[in-house]
């Protein structure tokens, strides 16, 4: 006897036949009448009208039949709220139960049952089997959290839920914990800025633990969690590596994927001279060749995913060109994405040997694929240079096959080729010509056209080549026609002798016979331009052309960031960040990857900062504005005697380093606010707009206190000045030197990084005067290792007027001795994270150079603070 | 976050329907085998999306196995979740056709119910599931020891293959009743696909070998398996031996259940293998293959002097792919009787078919084709010769299990099967 017969009694009194067979006395009637009832379920017919005889046959010691009864109320409960009532009492009494599985069916199911009337009664059994002593209750229960939080998330806070939720996470079960965090995760994301999971050294130590133990779908879980966090030091972010690089060798692709997105994650904090990073670099390679051997469903995916990753990290798999081959039996969807990733990884050193594969792909039988690998030929000529020559006879070699669409995609890249490497490789046109005819499609017509208008003047039937076109004018598309027209011009110019009549009757074409805009203003501006002045005309329309750029169709790097931190996940398959398409509050969060450039050190100033060596990665290390030293050497500041010291305006970031825009800028504290003054000039030819501005950890948490206020377009020469209130409870993080700030600043071209550094005076808050008792005994307290002196010469001012200049920058002198002719001034000073400094300025009449003593708990600022003494004294 | 999970079969029929969040309506079914018969051959099926829903699906067993998400979902999870899921069907029910999953519907929810929760995949080991199940698996036909049929390995279809009972790997795993439980098997096969191209020079291009350890085991109580491999099974590149006698790979992963204690000394795996099928090892060799690939082709072309023929002299199995070209008509010289050759113009290729070829023999074919507007430059676009094989009792990498100990030693009679088998995953050679 079978079930499949379930499916095919369609009589008409079956919804009464069942009833009886419902009630029936016997078990085993019961179970084969509610199996019939689910099978007719599946299928799509409507068999809610039997809900409270199924219900009935809900209290039975029978588990089997119980979870059929289940299923049945998890599909209809919705439908007919009050009845779902009546199984309330079942539900309740079955969390009680001695049996562990039945404790966890009754309340897996409840929480299946999407009705607000039941969630009140679900409250109490819930908060029991959160407490359960069997884990797999605990576990089931954790996910009813999640379940009841999707119904009504108000409740789950009043009830304390989310409290005992997250002191699962420290379960001893592994299971639970990846529920838990799975769980946690779900609601976090719909509350973006709580603090539920709560990750921290401590918390992440339990995760790695639990991560060694659980199953491999609670790794993913577990995983996934990890990437969210942003690890404080290199080290951290290296001890995580470590301990989460064995799952690169798991069976499972979905754990290998999400630890790659961990390591990938983590890696950015690394510094590159690390010894570790290039062991991590090395073990990232082989994992994810092993996931080419899977299925082509699952080798498409990763092949997206490996795309994203050649993007942002080459060196990963510069080796290992050879997986990417195709093979003559992969799909063609993963063909094509092998030939993106081919043409990425194409370098000097192998693209011998990627020519040779790419020629073999053009003669293959799929003409999508054929056009690709020819047009990626052309790709290769522009991005290797040593390689031009080769790609341009293998092209020579495709277009002798005279196979249409072979010739039609060569020519197209032919002209990219000319247009990258200028007088290089004429001598082919004339192979080209003599294909002319085989021309059909709008991309290569356009394509020759260009190129017979370009070279015209080598070209000795011009005229004659581009007169043929000209015959069906009107029955070209537009792109052809405007290039016929610009090529047309450019005959003329070169050759005004014989090709008058030519260009006054395609202009006439243009201009009178077309209603397209475009080709009609264009012919206009020709037209007046040749009439006006022909000198005028060619210096314009023969202009030279700026090169084209070697890499085509990157992914923008802020979205290429975004998508690094979702590999794994559909946003790496479509390539489009998850806000795009997914919908409501989830997902809407934008992921960004620690900036680099972290360096050693411990969270929090004045807590002994480790000799961590200062290493800065190459990309933020380039445009440094100028360290402190011509900062303050430039003469000429605003000398204000009493106020706060303001270091004259630097540059930043030069214009030639950040496609156009120029910043420059400086620091000031007015009023207890710290200002970042910035002057951003455009000196690129296009507008910028979209201007945002995000800082790097630093020393004293130093972050932009509101966005950053350009509110028009900058114009092309247009310069702007805007003042950027700092907050100082940013991240933490120590730089050196210590005042160094890293600084992204984006706008709708790309974003640029470029590193300042502030005076430390900007720190100095105003209630930093030391009562003296205070002072006495601190200055005692802090060890004599602590203190360094320093010399600052040349300073003409006495002891009172140096006072006085210091205490405009929130230096406060507390008291004054004279020995033997010398001032000791005894200065405090107070930064904005709590530390303090104390100073003894020796002044002697007549002697231009002080000495100064400094003390303070964290002898690393006694540098800087020595700077701005010197800085401030001689302004 | 898996939101729906379902089973359709070829025809669109639904078998199986579960709704784990109640975030998208049943509608999105008949959506889905919309849009999935819809596809044309260059579009990538793996992800479909519609409005918010975005469907991941596997066909295995001729069926369709859905799952949908709205949330910015691993697709990677979701594709091995759906790949353990038919395993584990196969496990339960024994094997994976529309009958036996519409059989065991009751069986396929209550696996459901256990597998996700609210969409988070909880287990897919049969060996935990098995405390919680509770229906019995219905097989389509009774199951007998005789029946010696060419189903095949499980993990391949052949058909030479009659070492062990194949029929035996078809039955379902978790059975409580007597006359089937008892039978205690286990088979352990290692299956080889190999992906070469030698290049038109005969010089061998690239040449990779993806392997696999598969243990299948019906016993209900296993305690300790130890599988022993070559005492010289070396891994990674470094670890050459001087004679180069050694078994290398480069690349080796395990199953997590699998313990490695005695691997590094005396290469031997340990596993407790759970009831059912699952892949303890897998390997990878890049270029350096230990022997001479097994297949060579010596190819050559000729046009005859009136221009008007070609002829292609190929010593080997094949299938030749042409590059767009007009011809009409194909003769050939088979070496043998019982070999088949057809010309296929839609895919513009020659299809020689060669249903056994000894060792150490050798083979040839000579077709002839007529071409019309032959020209030099068409000679260029005669494409590569493809190779379809399978070989049994043949690894590539020279990989033997040594033995297979049972600890401690089973009561009863236990069969212990070791198969071998090397398919060609894609074997080029370019002319």
């Amino acid at each position: 006897m079978t079930d499949s017969k379930y499916f095919t009694t369609t009589k008409k009194g079956e919804i009464f036949e069942l009833k009886a067979e419902l009630n029936s006395d016997k078990k085993e009637k019961k179970k084969e009448a509610v199996k019939k009832v689910i099978a007719s379920m599946t299928v799509g017919k409507d068999v809610s009208a039997l809900f409270p005889d199924v219900v009935n046959c809900m209290q039975t010691d029978n588990l089997e039949l119980k979870k059929l009864v289940y299923l049945y109320l998890m599909n209809y409960a919705k439908s007919q709220p009050d009845m779902a009532i009546m199984a309330v009492n079942t539900f309740v009494k079955d969390c009680e139960d001695p049996n562990p599985l039945i404790r966890a069916l009754a309340v897996r199911t409840m929480g299946c049952i999407r009705v607000d009337k039941i969630t009140e009664y679900l409250c109490e059994p819930l908060r029991k089997c959160l407490k359960d002593e069997d884990p797999y209750v605990r576990k089931t229960a954790a996910v009813c959290v999640a379940k009841l939080h999707d119904i009504n998330a108000q409740l789950v806070e009043d009830q304390g839920f989310l409290d005992t939720l997250k002191d699962l996470i420290s379960d001893s079960n592994p299971m639970v914990v990846a529920n838990a965090v799975a769980a946690l995760s779900e609601i976090a994301e719909s509350h973006p800025n709580s603090n539920l999971l709560d990750l921290n050294p401590q918390s992440i130590n339990k995760l790695l633990t639990a991560l060694n133990e659980c199953t491999e779908w609670g790794q993913i879980f577990i995983l996934d969690c990890l990437a969210n966090y942003t690890p404080r030091d290199d080290r951290e972010s290296q001890s995580i590596c470590e301990r989460v690089t064995p799952r690169l060798s798991h069976a499972n692709s979905a754990v290998v994927l999400s630890a790659v997105k961990v390591l990938m994650k983590f890696m950015e904090m690394l510094p590159k001279d690390l010894d570790y990073y290039g062991t991590l670099l090395k073990k990232l390679a082989p994992p994810l060749v092993t996931l080419l051997s899977a299925e082509p469903e699952l080798q498409y995916v990763a092949l997206r995913n490996i795309n994203l990753i050649v993007q942002k990290r080459p060196e990963i798999l510069k080796h290992e060109m050879k997986v990417f081959f195709v093979k003559y039996n992969d799909p063609i969807y993963v063909k094509l994405e092998k030939l993106d990733i081919m043409i990425r990884l194409a370098s000097q050193a192998n693209i011998a040997q990627v020519l040779a594969e790419l020629k073999e792909y053009a003669t293959e039988v799929d003409v999508d694929f054929v056009r690709k690998a020819v047009r990626a030929i052309g790709r290769c000529a522009i991005k290797v240079e040593q390689s031009a020559e080769r790609c341009v006879s293998t092209l020579l070699d495709l277009i002798q096959t005279k196979v249409n669409y072979v010739v039609q995609e060569a020519i197209v890249v032919i002209k990219d080729i000319f247009r990258k490497y200028p007088n290089k490789y004429e001598s082919v046109i004339a192979t080209l010509c003599e294909n002319l005819d085989s021309l059909d499609e709008p991309e290569a017509r356009a394509a020759m056209i260009w190129i017979v208008g370009e070279y015209a003047e080598r070209i000795d039937n011009a005229d004659e080549l581009l007169e043929s076109f000209l015959e069906g004018f009107h029955d070209e598309s537009t792109q052809v026609q405007l290039q016929l027209l610009t090529a047309i011009v450019k005959l003329f110019l070169k050759k005004p002798t014989e090709t008058q009549e030519l260009v006054q009757q395609v202009l006439s074409l243009a201009t009178q016979d077309s209603d397209n805009p475009d080709l009609r203003d264009r012919g206009y501006i020709y037209w007046r331009l040749l009439s006006t002045d022909p000198v005028a005309a060619k210096e314009v329309v023969l202009a030279e052309k700026p090169l084209i750029s070697e890499e085509t169709d990157l992914i923008e790097p802020t979205l290429l960031e975004e998508l690094i931190c979702h590999i794994g996940t559909l946003a790496s398959v479509y390539h489009k960040p998850p806000s795009a398409f997914v919908e409501g509050s989830r997902g809407v969060m934008h992921k960004r990857l620690p900036l680099g450039g972290d360096i050693g050190g411990s969270p929090a100033m004045g807590a002994g900062f480790g000799a961590a060596p200062a290493v800065m990665p190459a990309s933020l290390n380039a445009p440094v504005g100028g360290g402190l030293g011509d900062l303050f050497d430039l003469g000429g500041g605003v000398g204000m005697p009493m106020g706060a010291y303001i270091p004259p305006k630097t540059v930043w970031l030069p214009a030639m380093k950040a496609k156009g825009l120029e910043i420059s800028g400086t620091f000031a504290r007015r009023a207890g606010v710290i200002q970042m003054e910035l002057v951003l000039t455009n000196k690129a030819m296009s507008v910028m707009t979209d201007f945002a501005i995000q800082f790097n950890r630093n020393s004293f948490g130093l972050a932009p206190a509101g966005p950053l206020q350009v509110l028009t377009p900058l114009g092309p020469n247009q310069t702007i000045e805007v003042s950027l209130p700092l907050s100082t409870v940013g991240p933490v993080m120590k730089m050196d030197p210590l005042n160094n700030l890293q600084v992204a600043v984006k706008n709708n071209i790309d974003v640029f990084y470029f590193s300042c550094q502030y005076p430390i005076s900007m720190l100095f808050v105003e209630d930093g005067k030391m009562e003296r008792q205070v002072f006495l005994a601190t200055w005692k307290d802090i060890p004599n290792d602590n203190e360094s002196q320093f010399q600052i010469q040349d300073c003409h001012l006495n002891s009172e007027a140096a006072s006085n200049k210091l205490q405009g920058s929130n230096i406060f002198t507390i008291a004054k001795r004279t020995v033997e002719g010398q001032d000791m001034l005894y200065m405090s000073i107070k930064l904005s994270n709590g530390i303090w400094v104390l100073a003894e300025l020796k002044v002697q009449a007549g002697n231009p150079n002080y000495t100064i003593s400094l003390k303070c708990r964290a002898p690393e600022v006694s540098q800087c603070v020595f700077q701005c003494y010197e800085a401030v004294l001689k302004n | 976050m898996i939101s729906q999970v379902f089973i359709l079969s070829s025809k669109g029929d639904h078998l199986i329907y579960k709704d784990f969040r109640g975030e998208a309506g049943k509608d999105a079914v008949n959506k889905f085998y919309e849009m999935v018969t819809a596809l044309t051959g260059g579009q990538p099926p793996v992800v479909m999306k519609h409005k918010e829903l975005h469907f991941v699906h596997i066909r295995q067993g001729g069926l369709y196995w859905v799952a949908t998400t709205k949330a910015d979902a691993s697709p990677f999870t979701i594709i091995e979740f759906l790949n353990r899921l038919t395993a584990l069907v196969k496990d339960y029910c024994g094997c994976l056709l529309e009958k036996s999953v519409q059989m065991n519907f009751a069986l396929i929810y209550e696996l459901l119910d256990e597998v996700v929760d609210f969409g988070y995949i909880q287990t897919t080991s049969t060996d935990i599931l098995k405390n919680f199940i509770q229906t019995e698996a219905v097989s389509s036909k009774p199951f007998s020891l005789f029946d010696l049929s060419n189903v095949g390995l499980f993990g391949a279809d052949t058909q030479q293959n009659k070492v062990a009972p194949s029929a035996a790997a078809t039955r379902p795993i978790v059975s409580s009743q007597g006359e089937q439980g008892s039978k205690n098997e286990i088979f352990v096969d290692v299956i080889e696909r190999m992906s070469v191209v030698i290049g038109a020079n005969g010089v061998l291009m690239k040449a990779d070998i993806e392997g696999e350890i598969r243990v299948k085991c019906y016993m209900p109580s296993c305690s300790e398996m130890r599988i022993g491999l070559n005492e010289e099974f070396s891994i990674g590149k470094s670890q050459l031996s001087g004679y180069g006698a050694a078994v290398r790979v480069d690349e080796c992963s395990f199953h997590q259940a699998v313990r490695l204690d005695e691997f590094d000394t005396y290469r031997i795996l340990k596993v407790c293998p759970s009831q059912g099928e699952q892949t303890v090892m897998q390997y990878q060799l890049c270029d350096d293959l230990p022997t001479a690939p097994p297949f060579r082709l010596f190819p050559s072309i000729e046009r005859d002097s009136g221009g008007r023929y070609r002829t292609l002299f190929i010593h080997l199995p094949l299938l030749s792919l042409f590059s767009p070209s007009l011809f009409s008509s194909l003769s050939q010289e088979l070496s043998s009787p019982d070999q088949s050759a057809e010309l296929q113009p839609k895919n513009k290729a020659v299809h020689w078919e060669i249903p056994r070829f000894p060792g150490g023999a050798q083979l040839s074919a000579l077709f002839k084709l007529e071409v019309s507007g032959l020209s030099a430059a068409s000679l260029q676009e005669v494409g590569p010769v493809s190779l379809s094989f399978e070989l049994p009792k043949y690894t590539c990498t020279g990989l033997q299990i040594r033995f297979l100990r049972l600890s401690p030693i089973q009561p009863g009679p236990s069969q212990r099967w070791v198969r071998y088998v090397t398919h060609s995953d894609s074997y080029t050679i370019r002319i």
